[in-house]
């Protein structure tokens, strides 16, 4: 494995809340293209893993370099520039606004500055970024709520359109926490089909998952956490039978 | 002659403190910023200024001066603050805010916007040793806003009531489910901050016998500067905060021209806010920084 | 038109002006309670440039506005780090600083006022309202307008996606100041004096709540608010304080019953864009 083709490498990272340590000395790597699923029981970290990336937190020890850059000191409105995008466990739009306008925040990355804020969004009726949102929507399948305002529209239809959001950015990788959270047997499918496209595209996946069936068909690695500490990491079948993973979730009995 | 000023600072001092513990105890217990307070400490002093004039003797005065204060702050409590169940942080602020507005113009329309003298029973009851003057409203608040401030304290730490404060002032759900009735303890936050700055009224119109209906603004907005400076949530930070801005009143009058009042309290407001925003007395002693 | 219409209208038109320099930075999540201390620099700062410099009047109220802003962005570097109350407070702080300054400066009068040479009257008024207007809507269409939405509502998600959240509290102050600046200068112009005093927390707290009477949640709602608070005293032809005290009122019982005040998106929405009815 050539080193370009690692785009996310985290290496002894560590972050504590006061006397809290949450997250200590992790290290694992993302291959470029790879579909991962970071996974441990309540309170092992994962979330605070993603907001480590993106910048939310701090870490108090170790790095993080994305596509051989790194990005650790970046401040946190900045890395959606150095190709991270994330989703919401629980749906984070902005619930006052249309989908399309919702998509066009998608943008920011690419509309940063002077000139980016005063790109005649919503002023012109025709203009290249209404046009580049309502076409992100309808590659989703999501035409039909282009204009429709987030806040009265389905669950399920609300996730995809936070990750045509997120796509919009056209990031290097995507941190979905917790995407099939709340969605019923049909709708993940549909879930898992609309992210085989976005992964198709090059995009790199890095998801928090409980569904093991969804990452059993989905993902092709898995990396375990458990208080704040990489306890496996591998296949999803080898991590299943994994002993300190049987151990981490069912307690001392080991099957 | 620097004595004698640092007294007249605290007596002026012990007057902003009394606003100031309103202010935090407000702030504390209810995240609450309360700009009716300044109204209230404005009616305090008008109510004693008109009881005086209609020939009342000085205890009806004061006690139907912190009488008036609260019940408004009772009205007050039904009006602006019961209602704002789920609403977004800033609308009680803004509805006090309409309060001091509504109270300013009351009095203006009843009695006009003169200054008004105050025929107190005080005037010329002077207290003199070593050299040193202090009125006899002067000694009183002096006097009175530490006492009261100390029975605060004793009410907050040792009593059901005050256990129940603070317990809302950690967090009023939680308070809700351990069996606090939140909805009658509530009230009383009012009630409690209206008497200390109806007080403060009072005082300020007995010990400087002048009242005007814009003295709140004036005068009690200082009290916010109080609170701050002191720490905001802390009542014995409201007294410490009080007594600084009082000192530094009456010294920058004496040193810099009366005109620099202003720069000088609302310069010391500006600074801790931008310097050490928890104030002196750092942390809060009710709740956990909400703000 | 009769002089009393004229007058009214040249209020309304100040009012209008006031009430966007107190939009922006609420649409962006603050509360500018010193507001009315940068409608005394600008008035100030407008009226010493016409009288002691000889520069028109226009030119004179534009520098004014832009030094404002300058000097808006200087103070929003400190102020901005706090938050919530802390920056109210803040702000509060800074507008009785600048009332108190002004007082002390001879100068410019000191507490004996300022008279403004050059005139303005009811057209240039009614133009920079206009002015301000179309900036504003401009403004909120264009890619400012949504991170400034976005900001307020999510700030965290905002950060996330890319928004430089400082940056642009940064900017909706420092344009409210300078706006602010221009209503400032407008009336020092019209009414040819001025004095600190009349540029108090009151008026900073007046110009807030008709703001947030009106709504804040679209740029519609300053305008409702400004024209309550100018027309009602109108049409109620009742003496001052009255007029005050009906506005307060008005004011309490909005926000028991309708917080978000009385222009708000939803109707708005139904009312101007053809949006088809969700499946």
């Amino acid at each position: 494995m050539t080193e370009s083709g690692t785009l996310l490498s985290i290496e002894g990272l560590s972050k504590h809340f006061g006397g809290l340590t949450v997250i200590e000395d992790l290290s694992f790597t993302v291959r470029r293209g790879a579909r991962m699923a970071l996974i441990g029981p309540n309170g092992a970290g994962k979330t605070t893993v993603f907001n480590l990336i993106t910048g939310a937190y701090t870490a108090d020890r170790g790095r993080i370099l994305l596509d051989g850059g790194d990005i650790t000191a970046v401040p946190s409105h900045r890395r959606v520039r150095h190709g991270v995008a994330r989703s919401f466990q629980n749906i984070r739009l902005m619930a006052q606004l249309s989908a399309l306008e919702n998509v066009i925040l998608g943008q920011q990355g690419g509309a940063h500055g002077l000139l980016g804020a005063l790109q005649p969004v919503n002023l012109l009726p025709r203009n290249r970024w209404r046009a580049a949102a309502r076409d992100a929507l309808a590659a989703a399948g999501l035409a039909d709520y282009a204009d429709l305002t987030v806040a009265g529209l389905p669950y399920g239809i609300q996730k995809r359109i936070e990750l045509a959001r997120a796509v919009m950015a056209a990031p290097k990788l995507m941190l979905l926490d917790e995407p099939a959270a709340g969605l019923n047997p049909t709708e993940t499918r549909a879930l898992e089909r609309q992210l085989a496209v976005i992964a198709e595209t090059g995009v790199t996946l890095l998801l928090v998952e409980h569904d093991m069936q969804l990452i059993g068909s989905f993902c092709d690695r898995v990396v375990v956490l458990n208080f704040g500490r990489k306890i496996a990491e591998g296949t999803p079948t080898s991590v299943r039978q994994d002993a300190a993973v049987r151990e981490a979730y069912l307690g001392t009995q080991a099957e | 002659m620097l004595l004698q000023q640092l007294i007249n600072g605290f007596a002026l001092g012990s007057i902003y403190a009394l606003v100031a513990v309103a202010f935090t105890l407000s702030i504390g217990v209810l995240n609450f910023l309360n700009f009716s307070l300044p109204a209230i400490f404005m009616v305090g002093g008008v109510a004693t200024w008109a009881l005086l004039k209609a020939g009342a003797a000085w205890p009806l005065a004061v006690l139907g001066a912190l009488g008036a204060g609260a019940v408004l702050s009772l009205v007050i409590e039904r009006v602006t603050w019961r209602r704002m169940r789920g609403a977004p942080l800033f609308v009680p602020l803004v509805s006090s805010m309409a309060f001091l507005i509504l109270l300013e113009n009351l009095v203006l329309v009843q009695w006009g916007s003169d200054l008004q003298q105050v025929p107190s029973p005080f005037a010329e009851v002077n207290l003199r040793f070593f050299g040193l003057i202090v009125s006899l409203p002067q000694l009183v608040g002096l006097a009175l806003s530490i006492a009261m401030v100390f029975g605060l304290d004793r009410l907050l730490r040792r009593t059901r009531i005050g256990r129940a404060l603070r317990s809302i002032a950690e967090s009023s759900d939680t308070a809700l489910i351990l069996g606090v009735d939140v909805a009658s303890v509530v009230p009383a936050v009012f009630v409690i901050s209206g008497l200390f700055t109806a007080l403060g009224g009072v005082l300020f119109a007995l010990t400087y016998r002048q009242v005007h209906p814009f003295m709140g603004q004036e005068v009690a907005l200082k009290g916010i500067s109080a609170m701050v400076v002191g720490g905001m949530g802390n009542v014995w930070g409201a007294i410490l905060g009080g007594l600084l801005i009082g000192v530094a009143e009456v010294l920058s009058i004496r040193f810099l021209g009366a005109d620099m009042v202003d720069i000088a309290v609302y310069g010391m407001l500006l600074a801790i806010l931008f310097v050490r925003p928890t104030g002196l007395l750092g942390g809060l002693a009710l709740g956990k920084g909400r703000v | 038109m009769g002089g009393y219409v004229q007058g009214v209208l040249v209020l309304l038109a100040i009012n209008v002006i006031s009430a966007y320099a107190a939009y922006l930075p609420i649409a962006a999540g603050q509360l500018n309670l010193g507001i009315a201390g940068f409608m005394a620099i600008g008035a100030y700062l407008s009226a010493y440039l016409t009288n002691e410099l000889g520069v028109a009047v226009l030119p004179a109220i534009l520098a004014a506005s832009g030094l404002t802003g300058l000097l808006a962005l200087v103070i929003a570097v400190p102020v901005l780090r706090t938050s919530g109350i802390y920056l109210a407070l803040a702000t509060f702080a800074v507008g009785q600083i600048v009332e108190a300054t002004i007082l002390n400066l001879r100068i410019v009068g000191g507490a004996a006022g300022y008279p403004v040479s050059h005139y303005v009257g009811l057209p240039m008024i009614a133009g920079c309202a206009f002015g301000v207007f179309v900036l504003v809507f401009v403004l909120f269409r264009m890619r400012f307008g949504l991170c400034i939405t976005a900001l307020h509502d999510d700030a965290a998600v905002a950060d996330l996606l890319g928004v430089n959240v400082r940056a642009y509290q940064t900017a909706a102050f420092a344009l409210g100041s300078a706006i602010a600046a221009v209503a400032g200068a407008l009336y020092a112009h019209h009414f040819s004096y001025i004095e600190a005093q009349s540029f108090n927390v009151l008026l900073s707290i007046y110009i807030v709540l008709y703001v947030l009477l009106g709504g804040t949640q679209t740029i519609w709602g300053p305008l409702a608010g400004a024209a309550m608070f100018t027309l009602l005293p109108e049409l109620l032809r009742v003496g001052a304080e009255w007029r005050y005290v009906a506005f307060a009122v008005i004011l309490i019982a909005t926000m028991a019953a309708r917080p978000q005040g009385l222009v708000t998106a939803a109707p708005l929405r139904r009312l101007f864009a053809a949006r088809r009815a969700a499946p």
